[in-house]
């Protein structure tokens, strides 16, 4: 099978106009006569799910949480990014296109990156038009900082919040759909197969959370806005209930997996502090702007940081990239962390931290300011650690943040199975190897708002659809693939809990596939990740009972998956031999240490294709061609 | 759309209505309770005041519609604490007060029971006073409302049972006027952090104000 | 430490429910309150019984999903803070602590310490946006707001609706959880054409779920781990007022 990408000719500036210009459309007639099934209400599926119900289609929406407005989401904090050049500092669509094509390093497809900036500008339009309370200036324009290695200052920001602004605004104006009948929400509902019928993916089964009843909803495409897999690692910036499983369930049924050994680590965490940690907190990038990032020169320096002179303090990343100098991208920071910490310059009890230091700033602008700035990031630190971070300085590390993996799509954001659309953080398209700060939610709403309306409808107008109702033999046959796969996890009746298994897998994923990989390393972990399946389904203990609410039972799925889902991670990490954006192979590395891209052989999107859970996926491959940004190292020196 | 019937209804319309009629209940209690205190003047002044009152032609008026201001109120208030009770069907085990900037407090707690003893002794005293004994004095004569006053308040009983009332609509304002102003929507930087100050002590004023007037005629008869 | 938790387990909105005690045992003061329930719902996993269900997804104070009563108090005793970012270290060994669901006839209980809230979906629905389509919006700079505006409306957009309003008034009244988002809206430019309809209406769903009225104690403040204040209550009774005067409704 050949990967086609359906990336519109013409000059870059103009495929996604021209696109849109020959794309079918649905007469406003016909649409309510479309069942679309959206399955998870983030930015992307609450903007999906608005945007298609204000045109008219009948929307189903499902999500696993009680309410839609509760997806991860809600939980970023730093901001979005839009190339407004409000601030006259020199952005244009062009630069944001060009500097996340750098960012992603080379790995990413530039007519959807270059799409994604100039949907950019209109996000913000429709998210002010809706009330978000983005940070203004006296004057009462609009503010932006800089984020995340920009040099220029295009990220729009609500507090720390905006990810919450930004889902609250999607989600009110889903649930104004809702008011108007063209949304129908089904909360507390996880998706846990596909169903497809002739080739074209015709609906879901998911099991109600609530009353355990396995359900079918038939429509005529299908939406997945289920999230990152950042937790298949146990512990990580995401919520404990997101999830790979409706991605890997749809890949099951056929939809290529691409690039997921493709994760960033974020380098601003809270240090994991115990075995009982259930998951790690982020501390927003935006704190690198003020914040300075250290570690004692010699190794084992046990002093409290106030006591350690400025002589004896290592500013490592001001020392080694001196243009950039804290404000590095995100896998060169924290591949940076690894390096001190392995050094045996870490800080902290368990030596696995650095310093993020405030003082200098405190001293610059006053505190006053910083609290302004940071204050409520700052009360987060303190009541997680009980340290006081005025006083003395952050303690952080890299955590598991965000997955550019994600299910393969074409410009259209379309699957390999026709009609299922991927669309936010679980599709893999335009973050390349390595996403940079303030860029997902931006993604997220551009392929809800303003990329899916019309790809949709193209799909739609252009598809004969056979009539398929949920009495179908396909979802009878999933319903009870899905039946058995409960019944199975409830009768295992063993020793151990999900938990210890998934805090067992992820250990694994963060020591072998975490943020420095090798050969020998890989190898071992696949071994190992097939050692724990096994021992999953022989040992798993799942009580309670099946018709009710049991998030053990929910919970057991998710590990199952992942357990299934690590070896395909794991695969593509070791088939790639080359370094690249949040993978960096330990093999390739240049001799001061720095990533090392091979774009000679590895220049391409690898699509992996199920073959069976203990069978050896099949790659496939979509060729890269950059015609406007030429490939170079990135250097942040 | 919802129809203009619920207009006073809502939760919201409800809460106006009991705010803005006690405020007016409170407002009367203002003037009541000036005009009560002229009884430390003296019997004449205090009978040339309340004959100046009761001659008005406007009283009878004022006087309906200050009852049907407070039937509304006490109307609207049974009716939302019935629908707040039944708001929270199954109670807590165990239940704890916030604190911190919460106003909770004995008063706020009991509104609707220092109110519904209120209601109880509106009518009784209407019927002592408004109704009660009847005596004239001078020529002219015009009633005498300080006899039946003095007398009444001979009796320690009821001058217990006069001023332990009071002393319940002073808790009763001690939330409420507060809370009044609070439902019909004053909200301000610096003033509302006032308000709950200037509520207690107004509550303070007027149920002292009104408890001390028993107590001084039973001391001084 | 030791903990000795009496929680209230019920295994349907049909059944009956009770409190049960548990004991945990090695809890450290670094966990936070959902990870101490964590270690004592593994140890009765492992025993194969039905682990203490309760609800939460971000672990960070920001999804609004945790929540129940510590002791009769939303959240705990930490002020302006969720039930996933109380840690242990708030707590002496040998406590013993009472944990509730929310209880109130809008939030119908589901199990054990969780609760249905889709009530406040239903309250947003009713009128808790601007009612713009995709794809009109004008440039975002051609609405010019204050900064103290935007900063006013964003202490009130950041309501988390976890219900801890609810459960801490003694009226059952989501009386903040509405106001916050009609003072939100009503401050801002964008709000301004549906102010009056957004107030009257979604005060109306607020009555029709069966929420109590507010008797304006503000304990719901006190609790809100936002720490939103019941002047934004003011000021939705003021809208409704004002709707009432111009609009007749
Ligand atoms: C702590 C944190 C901070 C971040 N900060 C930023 C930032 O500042 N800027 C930025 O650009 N990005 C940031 N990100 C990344 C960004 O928030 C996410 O990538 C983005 O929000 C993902 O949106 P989404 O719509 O794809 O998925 P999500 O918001 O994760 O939504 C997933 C949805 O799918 C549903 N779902 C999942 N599985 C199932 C299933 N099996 N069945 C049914 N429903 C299901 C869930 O209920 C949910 O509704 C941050 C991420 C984190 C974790
Ligand atoms: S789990 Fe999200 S707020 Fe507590």
């Amino acid at each position: 099978m050949t990967l086609d990408s359906r990336t519109p000719g013409g000059p870059l500036p103009g495929k996604w106009d021209r696109h849109r210009f020959e794309s079918k459309l649905v007469n406003p007639a016909n649409r309510r006569k479309f069942t679309v099934i959206i399955v998870g209400t983030g930015l992307a599926g609450a903007s999906a799910a608005s945007s298609l119900g204000e045109l008219g289609y009948n929307v189903k929406s499902f999500c696993i949480h009680d309410s839609p407005r509760r997806a991860h989401s809600i939980a970023a904090q730093g901001g979005i990014n839009a190339a407004k050049n409000y601030q006259n500092d020199g952005d244009s669509i062009q630069r944001l296109f060009h500097d996340t094509v750098k960012g992603g390093d080379y790995r990413s497809r530039e007519a959807n990156v270059y799409r994604l900036a100039q949907l950019s500008v209109n996000i913000i339009d429709q998210c002010v038009a809706q009330g978000v309370p983005f940070a203004r200036e006296y004057g009462g324009l609009l503010d932006n900082r800089s984020f995340g290695g920009a040099q220029v200052s295009r990220t729009f920001y609500a507090r720390g919040q905006t990810g919450q602004q930004l889902l609250l605004g999607a989600y009110q104006s889903m649930m104004r759909q809702v008011e108007k009948r063209s949304v129908s929400l089904f909360a507390n509902r996880e998706m846990l197969d596909l169903v497809v019928v002739s080739g074209q993916a015709r609906g879901i089964i998911c099991r109600n959370l609530i009353t355990g009843e396995i359900e079918r909803h038939a429509g005529h495409a299908v939406l997945l806005c289920t999230g990152g897999y950042g937790t298949a690692y146990y512990l990580s910036t995401n919520a404990v209930n997101s999830n790979v499983t409706a991605a890997w369930r749809a890949h099951k049924r056929g939809a290529f997996f691409a690039n997921p050994c493709y994760t960033q680590i974020h380098p601003t965490c809270i240090p994991v502090s115990g075995t009982h940690q259930s998951k790690l907190t982020l501390m927003s990038e935006s704190l690198r702007n003020d914040g300075r990032v250290w570690v004692p020169k010699k190794n084992g320096d046990k002093r409290p940081p106030q006591q350690i002179p400025e002589e004896d303090r290592d500013y490592y990343l001001e020392r080694r990239y001196p243009s950039f100098g804290n404000l590095v991208p995100r896998d060169v920071a924290s591949r940076n962390a690894k390096v001190v910490c392995d050094e045996g310059r870490g800080v902290g009890e368990s030596g696995l931290a650095v310093y993020l230091d405030f003082g200098d700033a405190i001293k610059r602008l006053g505190e006053d300011v910083i609290r302004t700035r940071y204050g409520n990031l700052f009360d987060m630190y303190r009541k997680i650690t009980d340290e006081d971070p005025y006083r003395s300085p952050m303690r952080i590390y890299p955590a598991i943040h965000y997955t550019m993996g994600g299910l393969w799509v074409d410009y259209n954001l379309m699957s390999t199975i026709a009609g299922l659309h991927v669309l936010g953080e679980a599709n893999f398209s335009d973050h390349g190897a390595n996403r940079l700060g303030a860029s997902a939610l931006m993604q997220g709403l551009a392929d809800g708002y303003f990329v899916i309306p019309y790809t949709l409808a193209n799909y739609l107008g252009g598809t004969a659809f056979p009539v398929v109702t949920t009495d179908h033999d396909a979802f009878r046959d999933a319903s009870d693939t899905v039946q058995g796969r409960i019944d199975k996890l409830l009768n295992a009746r063993g020793k151990e809990t999900p938990r210890q298994l998934h805090r067992r897998l992820g250990q694994l994923l963060w020591d072998y596939v975490g943020m420095a990989r090798n050969d020998a390393g890989l190898g071992k972990a696949l071994a190992e990740i097939s050692k724990l399946r096994d021992e999953f389904w022989q040992n798993v203990s799942v009580p309670g009972p099946a018709n009710n609410l049991n998030k053990n039972l929910e919970y057991a799925g998710r590990v199952a998956d992942y357990l299934e889902f690590a070896e395909v991670l794991t695969v593509d990490a070791l088939h790639r031999t080359e370094s690249c954006g949040g993978h960096f192979r330990e093999e390739s590395q240049t001799p001061d240490g720095e990533a090392l891209r091979d774009d000679a052989n590895f220049s391409y999107v690898a699509a992996w294709e199920f073959k069976g859970v203990t069978a050896k996926p099949e790659l496939h491959k979509e060729p890269l061609d950059f015609e406007y940004v030429k490939p170079s190292q990135r250097s942040y020196k | 759309m919802s129809s203009f019937r619920r207009v006073f209804t809502s939760s919201v319309g409800t809460k106006l209505l009991i705010g803005l009629t006690g405020l007016a209940l409170f407002a009367y209690l203002i003037l009541h309770l000036a005009g009560n205190l002229l009884i430390f003047f003296g019997q004449e002044t205090f009978n040339e005041y309340s004959h100046k009152l009761i001659s008005n032609p406007l009283v009878v008026p004022v006087e309906i519609g200050l009852l049907l201001i407070f039937l509304l109120h006490v109307y609207k208030a049974i009716i939302n604490w019935m629908g707040n009770q039944a708001a929270r069907p199954v109670r807590y085990e165990k239940t704890e007060w916030a604190g911190h900037k919460s106003r909770k407090s004995v008063s706020s707690v009991t509104m609707i029971w220092t109110g519904l003893m209120t209601l109880l002794f509106v009518v009784v005293h209407l019927k002592q006073f408004r109704f009660g004994a009847w005596y004239e004095i001078g020529s002219p004569p015009i009633r005498d409302l300080y006899r039946t006053e003095t007398e009444l308040f001979t009796a320690p009983a009821w001058v217990a049972v006069y001023v332990l009332c009071v002393i319940l609509v002073g808790f009763h304002l001690r939330h409420g006027i507060s809370s009044a102003f609070q439902s019909i929507g004053a909200d301000h930087p610096v003033y509302t952090k006032r308000l709950v100050v200037w509520g207690t002590a107004f509550a303070i004023l007027i149920g002292g104000g009104f408890a001390i007037i028993p107590i001084w005629v039973y001391l001084t008869r | 430490m030791r903990i000795t938790l009496k929680v209230w387990r019920q295994s349907g909105p049909a059944k009956a429910g009770t409190l049960v005690e548990y004991a945990a045992d090695n809890v450290s003061a670094d966990m936070s309150f959902l990870e101490m329930l964590d270690l004592v719902n593994e140890g009765l996993i492992a025993r194969g019984e039905d682990p203490i269900a309760f609800d939460s997804d971000c672990r960070e104070g920001i999804c609004g999903a945790c929540g129940f009563l510590i002791d009769g108090l939303p959240h705990g005793p930490v002020r302006g803070s969720t039930v996933c970012q109380l840690h242990m270290r708030s707590f002496s060994d040998g406590d013993t602590l009472v944990l509730e669901p929310w209880r109130a006839k809008a939030f119908p209980l589901v199990k054990d310490l969780v609760v249905d809230r889709s009530a406040f979906d239903r309250i947003i629905q009713a009128g808790g946006y601007t009612s713009i389509n995709v794809g009109g919006a004008r440039d975002a700079n051609s609405i010019l707001i204050g900064k103290d505006t935007v900063e006013q409306a964003m202490d009130s957009a950041a309501c988390i609706a976890c219900g801890a309003c609810v459960a801490a008034c003694k009226n059952a009244s989501a009386a903040l959880f509405t106001a916050a988002k009609i003072t939100h809206l009503s401050l801002l430019p964008q709000g301004q054409v549906e102010r009056y309809t957004r107030v009257v209406r979604m005060v109306d769903r607020h009555d029709d779920e069966g929420f109590g009225s507010c008797s304006n104690e503000g304990e719901c403040e006190a609790v809100c781990p936002k720490e939103i204040p019941i002047t934004n209550i003011a000021r939705m009774n003021r809208e409704y007022l004002k709707a009432t005067l111009m609009r007749g409704r």
